[in-house]
């Protein structure tokens, strides 16, 4: 036995031995002398390999320096390394700075209520966070040494305008990890109002620290503050440029429905994973706190995005017609696909919700008016304004505007879609808020009434100017949009009172389960997370991608081999890899933050600590 | 019989960003080259001038991205071209043709068409930033637009001077 | 819209109601019921692209009403259930599996009897005409110019309808092959040309433009045309080589006259196209 295995290794040697002469007398390049030569060399072998590298090392010496403009990556190409890396540092940003914010609201509602259950849910969120401000960390540094690299002259040029910017901006990133991670192992150590201080001062924070990083991106679109030849002139001019304040609003709001999505799809993971109806309950409870949290800030959202089209149109028309009616016309259709399932996924977990509440559920019969009023909107909003068809259909239709359907490509019927889709969705969360429960003031029928006469005339209102639109020139129209919005906002806001009042001291008729949801539901808050995600990286593709062959647009031409635009589906293929690789390495996150409810190594199944399911018996949902 | 809760996860993010990526596809695919750069020559003529500022005026100038050239069916948003150089002739008291396309390009605002919103940027000012020899191959193509281009490089563009 | 395409859709959903349908029943009546509208209810049909569109959008939310709750999620898969499994339609379920194949196969053959179609290319139509262009030897300024024969319509009427029925002479037997016997533009050659021939009856094309206009498109035809045109691809001839200029502002005369629309005044041009 022991003289096999010797014999083995012995073996092993000579043959490693063996393969490596071979390899080695195959690849020897060293020069050896012909063994018949006679001939008589000029300059002797020794010097003359003597003068090669003397003149070699002279060459080198004289080599001027000269400053790159640009360096390639490998393989893919400056441009799509850039992207991808970019995209991940903001995806992690805005993960790291949204949960600190809806944490810190639920944590403060706990204090205010004192319900512990509140508090808990707020740690489970940040419990997401510290690996997250690490890979946010990780790859804002990543991103830097790729410019500096990559764009060594663009990066220059940047620096030179905001250079005074940089100090406080690493200052703050200290100032963040102090308090986001004295926050985290912090939580219930200190008294809580000096804990809800800390909370609130990540929050500060981080919002500046996001400030200071949009005024570089949105200079790099919209500059200002600087001479025609691109020298600095007035740095609060190029830090307060025409797109900086909508960015910060856009971001701000998106960032939170990005953050409740993903922190859905965490409480998706973990209730999918779970073994017992506590935490079932429970997860159930965070996922739905995550997606509320989600679909409340992205009911504003697309207001945010009018108000940052209309000033890259007031900085500069040609970009605003290239993003709405030229190349990137169609990625619009692309984000109307987007954004009519998000309607729809949302809508639909909140109707399966009703599912938790026992008994009678009076509200189910609406659902089939409530899924064709998203379904038809949802049409609208995704007919091109041009069509594209072949050449029977285009001489059938006299050009490739449709005779009907090209009332619905313009802009006067997407407003009222994505308004009456708000609506939609808002009265969905009414009656699930309402399911198995019987309000019992007196004048609970009036208030029904009056709410469904505010509904009436709010649609009526949204629904009057959208037709109203074809019938008035384009600079009419495009303030019609405004009316619209308040009297949805207005209408949401009213019900919402009367409900209140209207719910108070409801009789309940049927038990809140939460956990008691199909399995279906999860997934659907999965595929929530990944839909906001994937339009995220679509909208960061038309905000940086507007500028074409602009580093700095009108300033810094881009002379790269990168410089073109690439076609929408080239975009879609980059979008989707920093999808997955962002839900890689979430689930990564996912996966540490569930390390403390793990059993300690060695421990057996008797002493296994608590888990976080001290679940919600009964919650009125959404307060 | 039931698959695993991984699986099926891994599955629905995969599904859906497949699914995202094929819609990306499914649109027109359209891929934008910077604008190439073109040799104007001293010795060019007029007509060959137009020829350039065609080009200009659909890549690097961007005129066609706001403007048409023969408009069919529904309202204008901002004035087209067809016909231009006639009109051009009498537009503006005192101005004559080549004055008022010189004005009208690198001066945008000192004369705004009766009916449409001022907006359209100086084109020899960044971020277009056309040079001089540019402004004139513009200049030809508005000429030949229901008429005949003359202007060669020799002439002077007035109101343009300079891109500082 | 074609009423009667949607009135049947319609009459199917009422008899259903009548007839207490399920829920799956319900669904399959959804689908077909808007793909059978948004298919055939239209009088110029939707494209493909936006049906898909549409067709994908319906399905999405029927799938969506289907599972929305335990109630819904029973009634929809226990019939399906029911006929994978049970006895009694062990013969129809064999049917419907044998027929998998033949449904693959006649997509397949409908996807391939789709005749080739050359690749679209935006034209425009009408493009702006030049300043002037020379016919015959004659320069005709095409701002300006009006048919000269047009002012006997006031001052001899005789005459303007010796025009015209020389015009009309002129017509039948050189135009009419393709812009056909009653200006529709359906003419016996029409089916085999793209771009279509015009069509006179429509009232974008003879009242939007002046006379001169038409002279300009007679005489120089498709060869013609400026670049945004596509000059290549209209097959009308230049028909100065074949048509004094008489005759051809004559048969100007004729369309006006026989299609009853009247030519766009001449100081209105340039008020609409400006700058």
């Amino acid at each position: 036995m022991n003289r096999r295995a010797l014999l083995g290794i012995v073996g092993a040697f000579l043959l490693l031995t063996a393969v490596l002469r071979v390899w080695v007398a195959v690849n020897d390049r060293a020069y050896r002398a012909p063994v018949y030569s006679t001939q008589v060399q000029p300059v002797p072998r020794e010097q003359g390999i003597a003068d090669q590298q003397k003149a070699a090392e002279a060459k080198a010496k004289a080599k001027k320096y000269e400053a790159p403009t640009y360096r390639q990556f490998p393989f893919v190409g400056s441009r799509v390394a850039i992207w991808v890396v970019a995209e991940l540092h903001l995806m992690f940003a805005a993960f790291v700075l949204a949960v600190p914010m809806f944490a810190f609201i639920i944590e403060v509602i706990g204090y205010a209520t004192g319900d512990k259950r509140y508090d808990r849910l707020a740690f489970e969120f940040t419990k997401l966070l510290s690996t997250s401000f690490s890979f946010t960390a990780s790859f804002g540094g990543f991103l830097t040494f790729m410019l500096i690299a990559l764009y060594p002259a663009f990066t220059n040029y940047l620096m030179e305008v905001f250079s005074p910017t940089f100090l406080p901006y690493v200052l703050l990133f200290f100032a963040e990890a102090g308090c986001l991670y004295s926050y985290y192992y912090g939580w219930g150590k200190f008294h809580p109002l000096v804990h809800l201080a800390l909370g609130l001062a990540i929050n500060v924070v981080g919002t500046l620290i996001m400030f200071i990083a949009n005024a570089w991106a949105s200079f790099m679109m919209t500059p200002q503050g600087i001479s025609d030849s691109g020298a600095l002139v007035d740095l609060y001019a190029a830090f307060d440029n025409f797109t900086w304040m909508p960015i910060n609003i856009h971001r701000f709001i998106g960032n939170i429905a990005f953050g409740g999505s993903v922190a859905a799809a965490y409480a998706a993971w973990k209730f999918l994973h779970a073994e017992t109806d506590e935490q079932r309950a429970h997860y159930d409870w965070m996922g739905y706190v995550g997606n509320f949290v989600a679909i409340s800030a992205f009911l504003p959202l697309p207001f945010a995005g009018y108000y940052l089209a209309a000033e890259i149109y007031a900085y500069n028309q040609a970009l605003g017609i290239m993003m709405m009616g030229g190349a990137f016309s169609w990625l619009f259709i692309i984000q109307a696909v987007l954004i009519g399932n998000l309607f729809l996924a949302a809508n639909y977990y909140l109707w399966l919700g009703m599912g938790r509440v026992e008994g009678v559920q009076a509200y189910q019969k609406y659902v089939k008016y409530l899924l064709a009023a998203i379904a038809v909107c949802f049409a609208v909003w995704a007919t091109p304004h041009s069509l594209i068809a072949t050449t029977a259909e285009i001489r059938a239709m006299g050009g490739t505007l449709h005779p009907m359907l090209g009332y619905l490509g313009v802009m006067s019927a997407k407003n009222t879609a994505v308004n009456v889709l708000i609506l939609t969705t808002y009265v969905s969360f009414l009656f699930y808020r309402r399911t198995g429960k019987r309000p019992t003031v007196s004048w609970a029928k009036l208030g029904n009434l009056v709410q469904f006469l505010i509904f009436a005339a709010s649609t009526a209102i949204v629904i009057f100017y959208g037709i109203y639109g074809y019938f008035v020139e384009a600079a009419v129209r495009i303030a019609f949009s405004v009316p619209q919005v308040l009297s949805v906002l207005v209408a949401m806001v009213l019900m919402t009172v009367i409900d209140i009042f209207l719910m108070r001291g409801a009789h309940a008729t049927g038990e809140t389960h939460w956990g008691k949801i199909p399995a279906v539901s999860q997934y659907v808050l999965i595929f929530i997370a990944v839909t906001f995600t994937w339009l995220m990286g679509l909208m960061g593709y038309v905000r940086s991608g507007l500028r074409q062959h602009w580093h700095v647009y009108g300033v810094l031409v881009d002379s790269s081999p990168d410089a073109f635009t690439p076609t929408l589906g080239f975009a879609a293929n980059v979008v989707s890899v920093c999808v997955i690789l962002f839900f890689a390495l979430i689930a990564f996150v996912f996966w540490l933050a569930s390390l403390h409810d793990k059993r300690d190594w060695g421990t057996t199944q008797s002493d296994e600590p608590a888990h976080g399911g001290h679940a919600p018996k009964r919650v009125s949902a959404g307060s | 019989m039931r698959s695993p809760v991984g699986v099926n996860v891994v599955l629905v993010v995969a599904g859906a960003t497949l699914f995202y990526t094929y819609v990306g596809q499914l649109v027109p695919q359209k891929e934008l080259q910077p604008p190439p750069k073109v040799e104007i020559t001293q010795e060019m003529t007029p007509v060959q001038l137009a020829k350039v500022g065609d080009e200009l005026a659909r890549g690097k100038g961007m005129c066609l991205t706001c403007h048409t050239v023969g408009h069919s069916g529904g309202p204008l948003r901002y004035p087209d071209l067809a016909g231009v150089a006639e009109r051009a002739k009498t537009r503006v008291a005192g101005l004559d043709q080549l004055h008022y396309f010189a004005q009208s390009v690198c001066q945008p605002d000192a004369f705004v068409v009766a009916g449409f919103a001022p907006g359209m940027p100086a084109i020899h000012r960044p971020p277009i930033g056309l040079s001089d020899e540019e402004l004139h191959a513009v200049v030809a193509w508005l000429q030949s637009q229901g008429g005949q281009a003359t202007i060669t490089l020799k002439e002077k563009l007035p109101y343009c001077g300079g891109p500082g | 819209m074609k009423l009667a395409i949607v009135l049947a859709v319609v009459a199917v959903m009422v008899v259903l109601r009548l007839v207490r349908a399920g829920l799956l029943v319900w669904l399959a009546a959804w689908w077909v019921g808007t793909y059978a509208v948004l298919r055939y209810g239209f009088v110029t049909p939707i494209p493909a692209s936006a049906l898909h569109i549409f067709m994908a959008i319906t399905a999405l939310s029927l799938f969506a009403y289907a599972t929305s709750s335990r109630e819904r999620m029973r009634a929809t898969y226990e019939p399906v259930l029911a006929f994978a499994s049970e006895s009694r339609f062990t013969l129809p379920l064999a049917l419907v599996a044998a027929s998998i194949p033949g449904v693959v196969a006649w997509s397949v053959y409908q996807g391939l009897q789709q005749p080739l179609q050359p690749p679209y290319f935006g034209r425009t139509v009408h493009p702006s005409p030049p300043a002037e262009i020379t016919s015959r030897g004659e320069k005709v300024d095409l701002a300006r110019a009006a048919n000269p024969f047009r002012n006997l319509e006031k001052t001899d009427v005789q005459a303007f309808r010796r025009h015209v029925e020389n015009g009309r002479r002129v017509y039948y037997r050189n135009c009419f092959f393709c812009h056909g016997d009653d200006l529709g533009g359906a003419g016996m050659y029409a089916h085999g040309l793209d771009p279509v021939p015009a069509n006179f009856l429509d009232s974008g094309v003879l009242p939007m433009f002046q006379e001169s206009f038409f002279f300009w498109r007679i005489a120089k035809g498709g060869p013609g045309m400026p670049d945004e045109g596509a000059p290549g691809d209209s097959a009308m001839p230049e028909w100065e080589r074949m048509l004094s200029n008489e005759e051809m502002w004559d048969v100007i005369l004729f369309l006006y006259d026989d299609a009853g629309y009247r030519p766009r005044a001449l100081e209105a041009v340039g008020a609409e196209v400006a700058h």
